[in-house]
């Protein structure tokens, strides 16, 4: 190594100072954090204790609300993919000025806040909102659905706002499928549905497998919008943390909570991660 | 495809639903941001879409609002140092990174995207005790920090990406024609990776701009950003007001994008 190396890597020492100091240094203190008792004056105590998780495990609450953020979130990833893939599929087709006008359509929601995407949502669901006039308006429904504050319509939010994370990943996957491949399978007999199912789907999987695990993760720690559009009704993980820790002012607990949904969240990715490993190998073969 | 679809008899059919299903996804995908923007045109009282007849009173309603003004104000402040000082540092870290090899390269490129692979939520919780206990609780500087971490990760993808294109052969001629490294860089390679630098600048500050979670708690006392002031708005008087401000800031992310694509193309950003 070169003088001139050696001083060149001198660079990065303000960006892993900026990670050290104000990431890994700030979550070793949380999972510490969660082993203190609880405070009288302060937000925490000076002693060292299990019981908060103690607790979280013995109360059948807060397995209630993590099975739920750890369903809600599945649903999310599922709903996502399948609102995501014909979206990439035809974006990885498109050329020229339409693939520009549909790469910005993908962007802006992406680049808009989440919580300006939420309040979207809670006008196109109003009582007297475009959804439910053009339900009405096809006699699907009779009177207007009441969806603010429900998880129906905190899952649609959170679809809407991972959508661009899966197909963005997906996207690169299939632009690297030659044209030619599925031209050939169809010339030697198979059908679309083959074609399908046996070229396109296992080769995207390299884009698919990441996008899911990146929305998962996201969609388990999602705070704004089961907070604003699920109000009081609808609780889960992470708006039960932050009311632990701006409320009540439980800062213990509430780091007890949010390390029981960071392991659980890590749980179900190594075993989407392992029961899909024939499925990534198959696509890199 | 073309000839293909032609010899099938329900491909057409096919091809005519798809197209049906497209549509509806953008739709969907666009729904939210056209009904805000309507909605803040509107001259009745209550936010509503389609909008009753057209003025821009609310525009007005949301200058005269102190606390929305405020919001944006302080949310402009905190997006704009945040792109500088991110840039500067990500610029920095990209140069470094370029220069190391094999599985070294691997790790750093992972440590420096960190703060973009961990949910937002742990990394709120962990500085909101951290910051506590450095002195910086409920400050502005402490929400500044917390700003220049989540958007660091966008600046530095944009900038790695941005120098790889540069061939190193010009960084080689440049040295060995006897210029010093920092007039390689200042003169080189800074005007090539430039439309990368910008872009990366701009991710960071829409970054900060929409940042919610760490916000919240990491809010500095008497302080509000824009999107902590707009759910306080959302939750207690539901008025068109906040269509205009969100407005605001969906201009401000088209305007992003325009960017974007005008500096490296939106195919290649993404």
């Amino acid at each position: 190594m070169t003088a001139k190396t050696r001083l060149r890597l001198l660079l990065c020492i303000p960006a892993i100072a900026l990670i050290f100091v104000f990431m890994v240094l700030p979550i070793t203190n949380m999972v510490e954090m969660s082993f203190r008792t609880p405070g009288t004056t302060d937000p925490f105590g000076d002693d060292y204790t299990l019981m908060h998780y103690t607790r979280i495990l013995g109360d059948g609450y807060y397995w209630s609300v993590l099975a739920r953020s750890l369903l809600t979130a599945a649903l999310v990833t599922v709903l996502c993919l399948c609102v995501s893939f014909p979206i990439a599929w035809h974006l990885s087709r498109a050329r020229g000025l339409k693939a520009v006008l549909l790469y910005a359509a993908i962007v802006s929601p992406l680049m808009t806040g989440v919580l300006v995407r939420n309040f979207g949502w809670m006008i196109v669901t109003a009582l007297n909102g475009p959804l439910n006039e053009t339900l009405m308006a096809l006699g699907i429904i009779e009177r207007p659905l009441r969806l603010l504050f429900t998880q129906g319509l905190v899952v649609l939010a959170l679809v809407h706002v991972f959508v661009p994370f899966m197909v963005l990943p997906i996207n690169n996957a299939l632009r690297n499928i030659p044209e030619s491949l599925g031209e050939a399978s169809a010339s030697m007999g198979a059908s679309r549905m083959q074609v399908f199912r046996d070229v396109i789907l296992p080769l995207s999987f390299p884009g698919i497998q990441p996008g899911m695990i990146l929305v998962y993760v996201l969609a388990v720690a999602a705070y704004v919008t089961p907070a604003l559009l699920g109000g009081q009704m609808v609780s889960v993980m992470p708006t039960l943390i932050i009311g632990e820790l701006t409320g009540t002012f439980q800062w213990p607990f509430g780091s007890a909570l949010a390390i029981t949904l960071s392991i659980s969240t890590v749980i179900v990715v190594v075993t989407f991660t392992m029961l899909t490993w024939k499925l990534m190998e198959r696509a890199k073969a | 495809m073309s000839a293909a679809s032609a010899t099938f008899g329900g491909q057409r059919t096919i091809g005519l639903g798809f197209s049906l299903l497209i549509i509806a996804l953008y739709v969907f995908l666009l729904m939210p941001l056209l009904t805000i923007v309507g909605a803040s045109f509107t001259s009745g009282m209550m936010i509503e879409f389609p909008p009753q007849g057209f003025s821009l009173k609310w525009y007005h309603e949301f200058l005269s609002r102190k606390d929305l003004v405020d919001g944006l104000l302080m949310s402009l402040r905190v997006a704009a140092i945040t792109a500088i000082v991110t840039t500067t540092i990500a610029m920095m870290a990209a140069l470094a990174g370029q220069a190391m090899a094999g599985r070294m390269a691997g790790w750093f490129q992972l440590g420096m995207t960190l703060p973009l692979l961990v949910p937002e939520l742990l990394t709120a919780v962990g500085l909101l005790f951290f910051l506590y206990k450095i002195g910086l609780g409920k400050t502005v500087l402490g929400l500044q920090f917390g700003h220049i971490l989540m958007a660091f990760p966008y600046a530095y993808v944009s900038i790695t990406a941005a120098l790889r294109q540069v061939p190193s052969s010009l960084e080689e001629a440049s040295s060995s024609m006897g210029a010093s490294s920092w007039q390689t860089f200042r003169l080189v390679i800074l005007p090539l990776v430039m439309p990368g630098v910008a872009m990366g600048a701009i991710f960071a500050f829409i970054n900060s701009f929409d940042l919610y979670t760490i916000s919240l708690l990491l809010k500095p006392i008497g302080g509000n950003t824009l999107p902590l002031a707009l759910f306080d708005f959302l939750t207690y008087e539901f008025k068109p007001t906040a269509a205009a401000a969100a407005t605001l800031s969906i201009l401000l992310s088209l305007c992003g994008v325009v960017l974007v694509q005008r500096l490296v193309g939106l195919q290649r950003a993404f």
